[in-house]
């Protein structure tokens, strides 16, 4: 086990911590924060992937584009929070989500 | 870059900025985007019949692009539904409080679909997996004022992003692994990766791809996009998520493991649980839903059959099934779409009985929905009964006890579909108890009359798309070592 290794450990468990967080939270905003989190725990993985084999500029390249995309997909999630906000005056996602089925 | 990707990075914006100006505009930029796109496909696909191993390869670095007849196949089905989809909602969505964002997502959905099924190297892919997703979100929560649309998108949202950081896990633990991010050139040696990576590509692309346990998302979706989103989605869009994991299970075959058996056992719980869903809706756009659910099983099956037997008759009929698929499936959304905007306002559910008097009013709709809901149940002589009956035949000629009787289990299914279709097709002869608001413009029909045309000649000649499936199965095979 090198340190990358234990960098690579900590990268799963914080896979792990926004998975839970998704399970149990029923906040919008909360939900977004846990998905961040994921997103964190996968772009830790990619640096710690290129120091592992030795190609760290890719690596560091790769964490940055993650970085770009996942911008995009907060800004979606933080917008959505807004509109049901708005719509149904509660961010609570299992209110909004009275669709049967 | 391919030239359907630099279309698709340019013109979105373009679209919508215009729109701003004249909202005509728009929609005639939509529309001659997706010409030039056609164009430009042709000419691929003219440059990859002459070059020898049938595949076109763009690179700049790191990053590459590989044009083959699968990318032909899914890029072909997206090309056609899309430029019917913009002609049909040109009429549908008229008007509606942000049209020109519309056709913008419309042309960038297709640009990163053709993409993410042409992407050579792992990371370019989970980019345009992204781009897809957030055109998608963007396009099922068109009808924003809507509460049922917002909470249909945020489960999708919430869902479909999980599975991609999965994917992205996933790719960095091969890139950790391989150090390499080539497609072509990375083969996972150690079991036991091999069956994890499996496992996170199965439930990443699982999601997007409405596997049965994380299929939650799709009737909500489907039900509350706007029409025109429905077809598009269902025919086009969750299906190339399917190209996309075969790239990849591609990538961990070659060893004792048999994914074939997995996508099987998948296929046929999508099967089962899709009918059986169905039946118990009431929404017309629903039970469409999960009869996709169920389509997707049987392309599922096929697929799997063909890894199971590395017979090629199994990857030709699920890649006909999907073609086909998408077909029926888009007519049976835009069929009953122009109910919805000849009787309602344009973001209300439609209800079995709603569609009652339907025949007298509506002839050409009528006779589409019936030849939709005939053709997705498997009758003979449409579309549908041609590929189902060559997934059977193929699964028949395994020879394999196990296969045979999923088989005998997925035709039963199939008969047993009916139950769900034939409520549709009764109402539309009921007595009218809803009076139409206003008429249909011949524009919303032009759609109808073409894909209802395309079921029944696909039907009759099935053999008409073998330049397409043929090398497509081929491909596969290919892919798989075979």
């Amino acid at each position: 086990m090198t340190p990358l290794h234990f960098v690579l450990a900590t990268s799963i468990i914080l896979l792990g911590i926004g998975f839970y967080g998704l399970l149990v939270i029923r906040n919008m905003l909360k939900i977004l924060i846990a998905i961040q989190i994921m997103v964190k725990g996968a772009m830790i993985a990619f640096v710690v992937a290129g120091g592992l084999n030795g190609q760290i500029n890719l690596g560091q390249s790769l964490a940055f584009a993650v970085i770009a995309v996942d911008t995009v997909v907060a800004i979606f999630g933080l917008t959505l929070a807004v509109k049901i906000q708005q719509h149904f005056g509660t961010l609570n996602v299992d209110e909004a989500m009275h669709l049967e089925g | 870059m391919p030239p359907l990707t630099i279309i698709s990075l340019i013109f979105p914006p373009t679209i919508y900025l215009a729109g701003h100006w004249k909202l005509w505009t728009a929609r005639v930029i939509a529309l001659a985007t997706l010409g030039v796109m056609w164009i430009l496909f042709i000419s691929l696909v003219r440059d990859l019949i002459s070059v020898n191993p049938n595949v076109t390869t763009y690179t700049q670095g790191i990053v590459s692009f590989h044009f083959d007849y699968l990318s032909v196949l899914i890029t072909a089905v997206v090309l056609a539904l899309s430029t019917l989809i913009t002609v049909y909602s040109m009429k549908d969505i008229h008007d509606e409080a942000g049209e020109e964002k519309y056709y913008a997502l419309v042309i960038l959905l297709v640009g990163s679909v053709t993409s993410m099924v042409c992407a050579g190297d792992l990371f370019n892919l989970w980019m345009w997996f992204e781009i897809t997703g957030i055109a998608c979100y963007l396009l099922v929560a068109f009808y924003s004022g809507r509460g049922d649309a917002l909470a249909a998108c945020a489960k999708y949202f919430i869902q479909a992003a999980t599975g991609s950081i999965v994917v992205l896990f996933g790719i960095a633990l091969v890139f950790a692994q391989t150090g390499s991010l080539d497609l072509a050139h990375i083969h996972i040696q150690s079991i036991p990766l091999m069956i994890v990576l499996g496992v996170i590509f199965i439930f990443g692309f699982g999601v997007k791809l409405a596997i049965v346990p994380l299929h939650s998302w799709l009737p909500d979706a489907y039900s509350q996009a706007p029409t025109g989103i429905s077809a598009l989605l269902s025919g086009a869009v969750t299906i190339s998520s399917l190209v996309v994991l075969l790239r990849m299970l591609a990538m961990l075959s070659g060893l004792a493991l048999d994914w074939g058996s997995i996508l099987v056992g998948f296929g046929t719980v999508n099967i089962v649980a899709g009918n059986l869903l169905a039946l118990a809706q009431k929404d017309v756009k629903r039970i469409l839903a999960y009869s996709s659910v169920s389509h997707i099983g049987f392309i599922l099956l096929a697929v799997g059959i063909g890894l199971f037997s590395h017979e090629i008759g199994g990857f030709q009929s699920g890649m006909l099934h999907l073609v086909n698929h998408a077909v029926m499936k888009a007519l049976a959304f835009i069929a009953v779409g122009t109910v919805i905007y000849a009787r309602f306002r344009p973001n209300t559910s439609l209800m079995i009985d709603d569609l009652a008097g339907l025949s007298k009013r509506d002839p050409i709709t009528t006779f589409g929905v019936v030849i939709a809901c005939l053709s997705l149940v498997g009758i003979p002589l449409l579309a549908g009964f041609m590929s189902k009956w060559q997934i059977f035949a193929a699964g028949i000629a395994t020879a394999n006890p196990v296969l045979i009787f999923l088989i005998v289990f997925a035709a039963l299914n199939s008969v047993f579909s009916l139950a769900y279709y034939f409520p549709i097709i009764n109402a539309m002869f009921l007595p009218e108890r809803i009076p139409p608001r206003r008429d249909v413009p011949v524009l919303m029909r032009v759609p109808i009359v073409l894909l209802t045309a395309g079921v029944i000649i696909l039907g009759i000649y099935p053999d008409l798309l073998n330049w397409l499936v043929i090398p497509a199965g081929q491909r596969l095979m290919i892919l798989f070592g075979g």
